[in-house]
C-alpha cells in the first residue's frame, strides 16, 4: 500500500511539475529573464528540470518578480564546502566499501546441493 | 555567453570533446559487452540483459569517476583545465547511460512481477534493518536522482536563474551521490564473491577520486588565497610590486568575497573573483585591453567597470582602490555589478615604497 502511494506520489509531482512547466515556460520565463525573451528552441531543454523541481522554480519565480533578488549573493560562490565535500568522501566511501565487503557470505567451493524437503504435514505449492 | 539562450552553444573544440567522449564511451561499452564480457560475469554465466545492464552500470560508474577527478586536476594543474571547458555535456551522458542501465534492471528483475515494476522494485526487498542482502537498489536511485537534477538544470538559464550559489549547492549534491553509487556497487554486485576485478576497480576509482580532492583541499589550506589585513573601513590586500603586469592578485576580504585587483598598463582595478558565468576564477585570467578573460569558459570582462563587452551583458561587482606606502587597500563593500571605478595609477614611486 505505501508503496504503491509512492508510486502515486511521484505520478502527481510529475503532473503538477508539467503543469508549472507549461506556465512558467510559455508566461513566467519572458517576464524574468530578458535573454529569454523571443528564444523558444532551448525551452524543452528547461522543462525536465522544471518537472523535477517545480517548488524551488515556483520561489525563485516569485523572488524574481518580486525584485527581491540579492546581487550579492550572485558572486560569492560556496568554495569552503569543498573541504567538507572532500572530507565526506575520505570518510563514507571507505567506510561503505569495506562494510559491503565484510558483509559478504562466503560459501565453500565444493559444497554439494541438498534437496530440501516440504515441512511435516505441508503442503507443497 | 547570454544575449539571447540557445539550446547548446556549439564550436569547434565541443564538438572535438564529445567526439571523443562519445569515442570513449562506446569502447567502454564495447570492451565489456564483447571484448571481454567474463570481466562482468557471475560466478554462474548471466543472460543478455542482466550483462548489457552490468556494463552500461559500470560505464556510467567510471563516468561519473572521471567528471569527479576533472575539478581537482584542474586545481592541481592548470593543463587539465580544457577537461573542465564541455563538463556539462559529459554530466548529461552519465544520465543518459545511468538510465539505459536502470531501464535494463527494470526490464528484467522487476519486469515479471504482478505488480508494476516499479512497486516492485520498491517493495521486493524491505530488509533495511541488516547490511547484507540490504536493498541496494535505493542507493541507485537516489544517485540517478541526483545525476538528473544535475543534468537537467546544466544549461545556462539555470545557473542565472537559480544564482551560481544555489546552483552550486544543489551540484555539490554530486559528492553524497557518488558515495551512494559506490554503496549501490559495493552492496549489489560486490557481494559476489567469485569476480573480484570489479571490486579492484570500484576500490581503485574511488581511491582516486578522493585522493585528488584531497590533494586539491589541502592545497587550498595551504596555498590558497590569502586573506587582507584590515585597516580600518579598508583591506590591505598586498604591495603594488607584487601584481606582475596583466596579472591579478586573488585577496579573501574579511566578509568571505574574494577580490581580484588586477594591473594592467601601470593602473589598478579591482574586480569580485567570481565570473557571473560559473563562477570561475577571474583572477586567474590575464588582462589584455583592460579585458580580463575567465580561464573556465572564456567569458570576459573588463576589469573597470566588470562589464562584459557588447551585445554580451554578464556583469560582475567592482570594488574601490587606493595605495597608501606602495601598499594596494581596496573597499571591502563592494559597488553594485557593473559600476565604473576609475582606476588607480601606479606611480614609479609607488611601486617602489616599501613599508617599514
Amino acid at each position: 500500500m505505501q508503496t504503491v502511494t509512492l508510486v502515486d506520489l511521484t505520478v502527481l509531482w510529475a503532473i503538477t511539475g508539467s503543469i508549472i512547466a507549461a506556465l512558467f515556460l510559455t508566461v513566467g520565463i519572458d517576464r524574468i529573464d530578458e535573454d529569454a525573451r523571443d528564444s523558444y528552441f532551448f525551452r524543452p531543454l528547461i522543462a525536465p528540470g522544471v518537472i523535477l523541481l517545480w517548488p524551488l522554480v515556483l520561489w525563485r519565480w516569485r523572488v524574481l518578480e518580486t525584485g527581491r533578488d540579492d546581487w550579492k549573493k550572485r558572486h560569492g560562490p560556496p568554495r569552503r564546502a569543498h573541504s567538507g565535500a572532500a572530507l565526506l568522501l575520505a570518510v563514507l566511501v571507505p567506510l561503505i566499501f569495506v562494510s559491503a565487503l565484510l558483509a559478504r557470505q562466503h560459501w565453500p567451493v565444493d559444497v554439494m546441493p541438498v534437496r530440501v524437503a516440504p515441512p511435516a504435514g505441508g503442503q507443497v505449492q | 555567453m547570454s544575449v539571447r539562450y540557445i539550446p547548446v552553444q556549439w564550436n569547434r573544440t565541443k564538438w572535438i570533446y564529445d567526439a571523443v567522449m562519445l569515442a570513449a564511451v562506446g569502447g567502454l561499452l564495447w570492451v565489456f559487452l564483447y571484448v571481454t564480457p567474463d570481466l562482468l560475469a557471475h560466478e554462474k554465466p548471466v543472460s543478455g540483459p542482466i550483462h548489457t545492464a552490468r556494463a552500461f552500470g559500470v560505464c556510467a560508474f567510471l563516468m561519473l569517476t572521471v567528471i569527479l577527478c576533472m575539478g581537482p586536476l584542474a586545481r592541481l594543474d592548470r593543463r587539465f583545465l580544457p577537461l573542465l571547458y564541455n563538463r556539462r555535456h559529459f554530466g548529461v551522458m552519465t544520465l543518459f547511460v545511468a538510465i539505459t542501465h536502470a531501464a535494463s534492471v527494470l526490464n528484467w528483475y522487476f519486469a515479471f512481477s504482478p505488480l508494476g515494476k516499479y512497486e516492485a522494485l520498491l517493495s521486493a526487498n524491505d530488509s533495511y534493518g541488516q547490511l547484507a542482502g540490504f536493498p541496494f537498489e535505493v542507493f541507485g536511485m537516489a544517485g540517478l536522482f541526483v545525476l538528473a537534477v544535475m543534468a537537467t538544470t546544466s544549461h545556462d538559464f539555470w545557473m542565472k536563474f537559480l544564482t551560481p550559489r544555489l546552483w552550486k549547492s544543489l551540484h555539490y549534491l554530486v559528492y553524497p551521490a557518488y558515495a551512494a553509487i559506490v554503496a549501490h556497487i559495493s552492496l549489489g554486485v560486490l557481494q559476489d564473491t567469485q569476480n573480484q576485478t570489479l571490486a579492484w576497480m570500484t576500490g581503485a576509482a574511488a581511491g582516486v577520486v578522493i585522493l585528488l580532492h584531497l590533494a586539491a583541499a589541502l592545497r587550498e589550506l595551504r596555498a590558497g588565497d590569502p586573506a587582507t589585513d584590515v585597516r580600518g573601513d579598508w583591506e590591505a590586500v598586498c604591495r603594488v610590486d607584487e601584481i606582475s603586469e596583466g596579472l591579478a592578485r586573488v585577496a579573501r576580504l574579511a566578509n568571505g568575497d574574494r577580490v581580484a585587483v588586477f594591473r594592467q598598463a601601470g593602473k589598478l582595478s579591482a574586480i569580485a573573483n567570481a565570473c557571473a558565468h560559473q563562477n570561475g576564477p577571474l583572477g586567474e585570467g590575464r588582462v589584455i585591453d583592460c579585458l580580463v578573460t575567465c580561464p573556465w569558459h572564456g567569458f570576459q570582462y573588463n576589469v573597470t567597470d566588470g562589464r562584459s563587452p557588447a551585445p554580451f551583458t554578464e556583469m560582475v561587482p567592482t570594488y574601490r582602490l587606493k595605495l597608501s606606502d606602495g601598499i594596494v587597500l581596496v573597499d571591502p563593500m563592494a559597488n553594485p555589478p557593473g559600476t565604473y571605478v576609475e582606476p588607480v595609477i601606479v606611480t614609479t614611486a609607488a611601486s617602489q615604497e616599501r613599508p617599514a
